[in-house]
C-alpha cells in the first residue's frame, strides 16, 4: 500500500490531498456548528434579540449567512473541481466564450443581482432605527458618555428633568428615542439586544430609535475605544412596564430625592463628609450641584457600582471607596484612601440609602 | 568613467580585445560596493530585498504584538497586562502591520521587480529609492522604539481625535505616531511616484502598456492610489500634531473643529489603503495562476478593466467605516451601495482566474498551496465585507470582533496569503534555489488552520457581542470558549509562520540550486541571472508579445549574450530605454545617476528632524529641515550635463538621445506624478476647510476675512508673471534658443520672492490666532503651504539660473527647465484657488 502510495501519478496524489482537505473543512463546519449551537444567548448577544430591530438585524444575518455559505462552497468547489478534471483541448474560439461566459456570470451577474437583493432587503430594515416623526412622540432619553461612565437624563419626565447614572431605564412595549452625545471623547451607544449602536460624539447629538418587546435587563458597553477605562465602561439597562417607568421616574423627582438625601440625623456626619470630599464632583438632590462626576441621587438603587465593575450589595460602596483604583484602574476618581475607615463606612453607609 | 573605450558594441560583446567580457564592463558600472559604503546603493535589486527583509522584521514585532493581544484575551479577568499596555500593544500591533510591514513589504516586491518584468536595469529614480528605503528604516525604528520605552500611543491605530490629542493623550505616543508614520510615508509615497513613472516611461522596447505583464497593472494601480491616497492621511497628522504641539484646534469642537474631520482625512486614506494592500497581492495570484495553469490568462482585458475600476472605486468608499457616526441617510445609501458595488471587479478577477484555471492544465505546486488559501479566506473575508456595506448590521456589528475578523480575513487573506505564494515562487529568483516542499507544506498547513481557528470563530465572538478593543471582559456572556479557542489556534498560526520563515531562511543556504525559470514562466523577469546581477539584462529585448519567454525561449541566452539593445558599458552610464508611455517605442535613453551618500544622509537629517519635533527641541528640528533641503538640493545638483552625470551626450548610431537632452524625459514625469500628489494633499487641505466651515458644529467665521485681498492680489500677480517668464525660456529651450536663459532665471526667481514676501506680508498682516479658532489655524495652514512652495520655486529657478552659468543647463541640456516649470505651474493654480477659497469666498458668502 505504501509502495503504491510512492509511485501514485501526481494528480492522484491531489486528488487525495484535496480528499483530506474536504474532510477537514467538513470537519471544522461540524466543529462550528456544534459550537454555535451552544451558545448564541448572553446578555450582548445579537442573536439573541429583545426588541424588533434587533430581530430584524437577526433575520439579515442569518440569510446572508446562508447565502454567502452557498456563494462559497460552489466558489471554492469550482476552484478545486479545476485541479481534478480532465484537460479538453478547445479552439481558441471556444475558450474565449468560456471565459467571457464565467467572467461576465459570475464576475458581473452574481454580485450584481446580489448587492440589489441585498439593498431591497436589508435598506427597509435600517428605517426602523431612525428616529422619523410619529403620530405620539416618543420617550426622549439622553445619554452623555464620559470617561468612563454613563450620564441618563430623562427631559420628558413629569416632575421636572431626571438625571442619573450608569443605569437606563426604559419603557417597555413602546419605541425610545435616545439624543446621545458625550463630554469628552467619542464613546459607543449600543445595546446589542435591542439593535444597532451610534456613536456619542463631543458637539453632536445623535439619535437612534430602539424598543423592547418586554421588560427585562439587557447588558449594554461603550463600543468606541475611549481610553483606559473602555473595557470598564458597562450600562445596565432595563426595560421596565410603562406604568413602572412612570413610577420610577416620579421617586426621582428633586423633591422627592432632595427628601431622601436629607432624612435620619444620624448621617449628618457623612452629609459632612460628603459636602467637604465629595460635592465638588458628585451631585446629591439638595447638598450639591456639581455634575463633574456621575449624580449619586439615587445610587443606592443602582445594580452596580463604577459602571459594572462590581455589584451594588451592603458595604459595597466602603469598599468602591476605598479601592477604586485597584477595582477600576485609572478612573478619574482621585483616591480617598487617605480617609479613616469610619468616615468612609459612615459615607457608604448613608449613599446606600439613597434608594427612591 | 573617464576613460571610454568605444570598442566595444552590441555585435560583438564577447570578445573585447583586453579579455574582459560585457558582463565585467557592466558589473562594475552598476556593481554594489561593500563595507560603509553598502550605505550608498542605489541599486532597485538590493533595496528591493533591503524592503522586504526589513518589512518581514516587522512583520515578526507585529506578529509578537498579536500574541501578546491573543494571549491578554483568552482567558476572562486576565490580568497579565495593565489596560495601557494593552491598549498600546493594540496601537501598535495595527500600525506595525499597516504601515511598517504590508505596504512596505509589498512596495518592495514591486521594486524588485518591476524593472525586472518590464526589461529595464533599475528604477528611474535611483536615489529616491534610497532615500525611501532609509525613511522607511529611520521611521519604522523611531516608531518601534517608542514600544521599549512603553511610551507607544495607545489611541487606536486610527488615532481618533479627540482620545488622541493631547488632552486625553497627553504622553509622547500620539506624537510618535503622527510624526514616525508622516516620515514613514515619505517613504511610501516616494516609492509609489518613481514606481509609476517606471511603467510608464521605462518598459523596453515595443512593450505597449496592453503587452505589460498584468502585475505591472496591479502594481501600476497601487502606486497610483498611494501617489492620491496618502496624502489626506499625511496632511491629517501634520494638522493633528500641530493640534498637540501648539494647540492649534482643529478637531477640537470648542475652538471650531470638527473630530469627525480627522475621521475623514483617515479614512480618505484608509479605505483605498485596503486597496492599495490587495491589488499588488491580487497582482501576484493573476502571475501565478496562469504559469501553474500552463496557458495564458483568460481575459486580459477585463482583469486590467477590473483593476482600474477598484482602482476608482476604493475612493468612494471612505464613509463606510464612519455608518455609525450620524451621517445623513441618503450619503449612507450611495456610500452603503459603492461599498457593495466594489465586489463586482473584485468577482470579476475571481472568476477570471477561476476560468484561467478551468481552461488550462493546473499543477499543484508549493505556490498554489498558498494560493489556494488565499482564495478560501479571501472570499469568506469578500463575503463578509458585502454583508458589513449593508447599514443596519454594520450598526449591530461595528467595533465588534466580528469586524476585526472580517479585516483579517482580508487583509491576511488577501495580501499575507498571496504574498507567501509570491515568496515561494520568486524565490529561486532570489536566490537561485529551491524552497523545500515538505517544510513549506507543514507550514502553509498550520497557517491555513491556525488563521481560520483564529478568525473564523471570532466572527462568533463578535456577534455574541463583545466590542474590539476592551483589555479584559467578564466570564458569562458565552464569550469565554470563543476567546480560548482563538487564541489556542492564534498559537498555532504563529507557530505555521515560524516554520514558513525558517524555511525561507534555511533556503537560501540549503535550498537544491535551482534550475533556469523553474516553473516555466512566461514574464521577462525569468530572463535575469539567479540571482540576478545588479544591472538585470546585458542587453535590452525588442517584446512583441505578452509573454515573451513563451513565444521566444531562447530570450535569456540572446539577452546574455548582449544581442539586444543598449549592450554598451564603455561610456561608463548606467543606461536603459525611455519609451512612450503608451506604445512602449523607444524615445530616449535614460541615464541614471550612480550610488550616493546624498539619500541616507538627507534621510538622516529627517530622521533627526524627527526625533528633534517628537521632544520638542524646535530650533534643532528648524536647523535639520535646512540640512536635510541642502542634502537634497546637493543631490540634485549631479543631474543633466553635471561632470557625476551625462557630461558627453554621444550615444551609439541609431540610438535615441540621452534624456536630459529631451524635454520629456522620466524627469518631467516624475515631477508630474509628485504634483498630483501634493495636488491631493492640496485638495484634502481644501475638503478640510470647507468641511470644518460647513459642518463644524462651533465654527466661527470673523465679520471681516482678515486677510487683505490685495496683497494676496499682489502676490498672485507676481507669481503670475514669474510663471509666464518661465513658460517663455522653456518655450524658447524646445526650439534649442538659451539666449537670456539666466537672466530669465534669475528674473523668475526675483518675481517668485516677491511673491513670498507678499504672502508673508499678508500673513504678518492678518493678526492671526491660530490657538484660539480653527478658523485662524486653517487660513495660517494654507498660507504657509503658499510660502512654502513659493519659496520652493524660488530657489530651484535660481538654482536653474547658476547650473545654466556652470553650463549643466542651457540649450544643450534643457531637461532641468521643463521640470521646473511645473512646479511654478502647480503652484500658479494652487495659489489662485487658494486666494479664491480662503480670501474672495468668505466675502461673497458671508460668515
Amino acid at each position: 500500500m505504501r509502495e503504491h502510495n510512492r509511485a501514485a501519478p501526481p494528480s492522484r496524489r491531489i486528488q487525495r490531498a484535496s480528499r483530506r482537505r474536504v474532510n477537514l473543512a467538513a470537519l471544522t463546519v461540524l466543529l462550528a456548528a456544534l459550537l454555535l449551537l451552544a451558545g448564541c444567548g448572553g446578555d450582548h448577544s445579537i442573536l439573541n434579540p429583545a426588541g424588533p430591530a434587533a430581530r430584524d438585524i437577526r433575520l439579515i444575518w442569518f440569510v446572508m449567512l446562508g447565502f454567502g455559505t452557498v456563494v462559497f462552497i460552489a466558489v471554492i468547489a469550482l476552484w478545486l473541481y479545476t485541479f481534478k478534471k480532465r484537460h479538453v483541448a478547445r479552439t481558441p474560439a471556444q475558450e474565449r466564450r468560456i471565459g467571457r461566459r464565467w467572467i461576465i456570470g459570475g464576475g458581473i451577474i452574481l454580485p450584481t443581482l446580489t448587492v440589489i437583493a441585498l439593498l431591497m432587503f436589508g435598506v427597509p430594515t435600517g428605517k426602523r432605527m431612525l428616529t422619523l416623526p410619529l403620530d405620539e412622540p416618543p420617550e426622549v432619553i439622553e445619554v452623555i458618555g464620559h470617561q468612563w461612565w454613563w450620564e441618563v437624563r430623562y427631559p420628558g419626565a413629569e416632575g421636572g428633568e431626571v438625571v442619573t447614572a450608569n443605569q437606563l431605564m426604559m419603557p417597555a412595549g413602546e419605541p425610545v428615542d435616545f439624543h446621545v452625545t458625550a463630554a469628552d471623547v467619542i464613546h459607543g451607544f449600543w445595546i446589542p439586544r435591542l439593535g444597532g449602536k451610534i456613536d456619542m460624539l463631543p458637539g453632536r447629538i445623535n439619535r437612534i430609535r430602539l424598543e423592547a418587546d418586554e421588560p427585562g435587563v439587557f447588558g449594554a458597553q461603550c463600543a468606541e475605544l475611549c481610553g483606559v477605562g473602555h473595557a470598564h465602561m458597562h450600562l445596565h439597562v432595563e426595560a421596565l412596564p410603562r406604568a413602572e417607568f412612570d413610577a420610577w421616574l416620579a421617586a426621582r423627582s428633586d423633591e422627592a430625592l432632595a427628601e431622601l438625601a436629607a432624612q435620619n440625623a444620624a448621617f449628618d456626619a457623612a452629609r459632612d463628609s460628603f459636602t467637604q470630599f465629595c460635592a465638588g464632583c458628585h451631585q446629591v438632590a439638595g447638598i450639591s450641584a456639581s455634575n463633574i462626576g456621575p449624580n449619586l441621587s439615587d445610587v443606592g438603587s443602582r445594580e452596580a457600582l463604577g459602571a459594572g465593575v462590581m455589584a451594588m450589595e451592603e458595604g459595597a460602596i466602603y469598599q468602591w471607596l476605598r479601592n477604586h483604583q485597584t477595582l477600576k484602574p485609572n478612573n478619574l476618581m482621585p483616591r480617598h484612601d487617605d480617609l479613616d475607615n469610619d468616615t468612609l463606612q459612615d459615607l457608604g453607609a448613608w449613599l446606600e440609602t439613597l434608594t427612591p | 568613467m573617464t576613460t571610454i573605450n568605444r570598442q566595444a558594441t552590441p555585435q560583438d560583446p564577447q570578445e573585447p580585445e583586453d579579455g574582459r567580457t560585457l558582463h565585467d564592463d557592466l558589473h562594475e558600472i552598476w556593481g554594489n560596493p561593500r563595507g560603509i559604503k553598502a550605505l550608498t546603493i542605489v541599486n532597485h535589486t538590493t533595496l528591493g530585498l533591503r524592503f522586504m527583509i526589513t518589512g518581514m522584521a516587522f512583520f515578526l514585532l507585529g506578529g509578537i504584538l498579536s500574541m501578546l493581544i491573543r494571549t491578554q484575551l483568552a482567558t476572562p479577568d486576565q490580568n497579565f497586562m495593565t489596560p495601557d499596555i494593552y491598549s498600546q500593544v493594540t496601537t501598535m500591533h495595527g500600525t506595525v502591520m499597516m504601515f511598517l510591514f504590508a505596504i512596505p513589504v509589498l512596495e518592495g516586491l514591486a521594486i524588485y521587480m518591476i524593472p525586472k518584468m518590464i526589461g529595464a536595469r533599475d528604477l528611474v529614480c535611483p536615489r529616491l529609492t534610497s532615500l525611501g528605503y532609509f525613511c522607511y528604516l529611520f521611521g519604522g525604528i523611531i516608531l518601534a522604539s517608542s514600544l521599549v520605552i512603553e511610551m507607544a500611543p495607545n489611541a487606536g491605530w486610527f488615532m481618533y481625535t479627540p482620545l488622541s490629542s493631547s488632552e486625553y493623550s497627553p504622553g509622547l505616543g500620539s506624537d510618535f505616531w503622527l510624526l514616525g508614520i508622516t516620515f514613514v510615508e515619505i517613504s511610501a509615497l516616494s516609492a509609489g511616484v518613481e514606481i509609476v513613472v517606471s511603467i510608464l516611461r521605462t518598459r523596453t522596447q515595443g512593450m505597449a502598456l496592453h503587452k505589460m505583464p498584468l502585475f505591472a497593472w496591479y502594481i501600476l494601480a497601487m502606486a497610483l492610489m498611494i501617489v492620491v491616497g496618502f496624502p489626506p492621511l499625511i496632511l491629517g497628522s501634520i494638522l493633528l500634531e500641530l493640534e498637540r504641539a501648539v494647540g492649534m484646534p482643529f478637531f477640537q469642537v470648542a475652538g471650531g473643529g470638527d473630530p469627525l474631520l480627522w475621521q475623514h482625512l483617515f479614512w480618505l486614506f484608509g479605505h483605498p489603503e485596503v486597496y492599495i494592500i490587495f491589488l499588488p497581492a491580487a497582482g501576484v495570484i493573476s502571475t501565478l495562476i496562469p504559469v501553474f495553469a500552463g496557458r495564458p490568462i483568460v481575459g486580459y482585458g477585463w482583469v486590467v478593466f477590473a483593476i482600474i475600476v477598484t482602482g476608482f472605486i476604493s475612493f468612494g468608499l471612505w464613509v463606510h467605516h464612519m455608518f455609525t457616526v450620524g451621517i445623513p441617510q441618503l450619503a449612507q445609501a450611495f456610500f452603503s451601495a459603492a461599498s457593495m458595488l466594489v465586489a463586482v471587479p473584485t468577482a470579476i478577477q475571481v472568476f477570471v482566474w477561476l476560468a484561467t484555471l478551468w481552461l488550462g492544465k493546473p499543477k499543484f505546486k508549493l505556490p498554489m498551496l498558498w494560493v489556494l488559501g488565499f482564495l478560501i479566506i479571501f472570499v469568506c473575508g469578500g463575503l463578509t465585507g458585502v454583508m458589513l456595506a449593508l447599514v443596519p448590521f454594520n450598526w449591530q456589528v461595528h467595533d465588534t470582533h466580528f469586524v476585526v475578523a472580517h479585516m483579517h480575513y482580508v487583509l491576511v487573506g488577501g495580501m499575507l496569503f498571496p504574498l507567501m505564494a509570491g515568496f515561494y515562487y520568486w524565490l529561486p529568483l532570489f536566490s537561485g534555489r529551491m524552497p523545500s516542499e515538505t517544510i513549506g507544506r507543514w507550514g502553509f498547513w498550520l497557517t491555513f488552520l491556525g488563521f481560520n481557528g483564529t478568525f473564523l470563530i471570532m466572527h462568533w465572538t463578535g456577534l455574541l457581542g463583545m466590542p474590539r478593543r476592551i483589555y479584559t471582559y467578564e466570564a458569562g456572556n458565552g464569550w469565554e470558549i470563543f476567546n480560548l479557542l482563538s487564541s489556542v489556534a492564534s498559537f498555532v498560526m504563529s507557530a505555521g509562520i515560524a516554520m514558513v520563515l525558517i524555511d525561507i531562511a534555511l533556503h537560501f543556504r540549503f535550498g537544491k540550486p535551482a534550475k533556469h525559470n523553474p516553473w516555466g514562466a512566461d514574464t521577462l523577469e525569468w530572463a535575469n541571472a539567479m540571482p540576478p546581477s545588479a544591472y538585470n539584462f546585458v542587453s535590452l529585448p525588442n517584446i512583441e508579445t505578452r509573454h515573451p519567454l513563451w513565444d521566444n525561449p531562447d530570450l535569456p541566452r540572446t539577452m546574455a549574450e548582449g544581442k539586444h539593445g543598449l549592450a554598451v558599458a564603455s561610456h561608463g552610464r548606467r543606461e536603459m530605454w525611455g519609451s512612450d508611455s503608451i506604445t512602449g517605442k523607444v524615445r530616449e535613453i535614460v541615464h541614471l545617476p550612480g550610488n550616493s551618500w546624498w539619500p541616507f544622509l538627507a534621510a538622516l537629517a529627517l530622521a533627526v528632524v524627527c526625533i528633534s519635533l517628537l521632544t520638542r527641541l524646535y530650533p534643532v528640528a528648524a536647523v535639520f529641515v535646512i540640512v536635510a533641503g541642502l542634502f537634497l538640493l546637493r543631490w540634485s545638483w549631479e543631474n543633466g550635463a553635471h561632470p557625476k552625470a551625462a557630461p558627453d551626450a554621444e550615444v551609439n548610431e541609431g540610438d535615441p538621445p540621452l534624456h536630459s537632452r529631451t524635454m520629456s524625459g522620466p524627469g518631467v514625469w516624475a515631477m508630474a506624478t509628485f504634483s498630483i500628489a501634493n495636488g491631493s494633499l492640496f485638495l484634502s487641505y481644501l475638503f478640510g476647510w470647507f468641511y470644518l466651515w460647513t459642518v463644524s458644529p462651533e465654527w466661527r467665521m470673523p465679520e471681516a476675512s482678515p486677510l487683505s485681498l490685495l496683497v494676496l492680489v499682489g502676490a498672485g500677480v507676481a507669481l503670475t508673471v514669474g510663471a509666464s517668464i518661465m513658460e517663455k525660456l522653456v518655450r524658447g529651450l524646445r526650439a534649442r534658443r538659451d539666449s537670456g536663459l539666466m537672466r530669465g532665471f534669475y528674473l523668475s526667481a526675483l518675481l517668485g520672492a516677491v511673491q513670498v514676501g507678499l504672502v508673508l506680508w499678508s500673513l504678518l498682516s492678518a493678526g492671526l490666532e491660530p490657538t484660539q479658532t480653527s478658523h485662524d489655524a486653517v487660513l495660517l495652514v494654507g498660507l504657509v503651504y503658499a510660502l512654502f512652495h513659493g519659496a520652493l520655486a524660488m530657489i530651484l529657478t535660481a538654482m536653474q539660473g547658476l547650473r545654466v552659468r556652470c553650463g549643466y543647463v542651457g540649450a544643450h541640456a534643457p531637461f532641468e527647465p521643463a521640470v521646473v516649470v511645473q512646479l511654478w505651474r502647480y503652484n500658479l493654480v494652487t495659489f489662485w484657488v487658494l486666494v479664491g477659497a480662503l480670501g474672495v469666498l468668505p466675502r461673497v458668502m458671508g460668515g
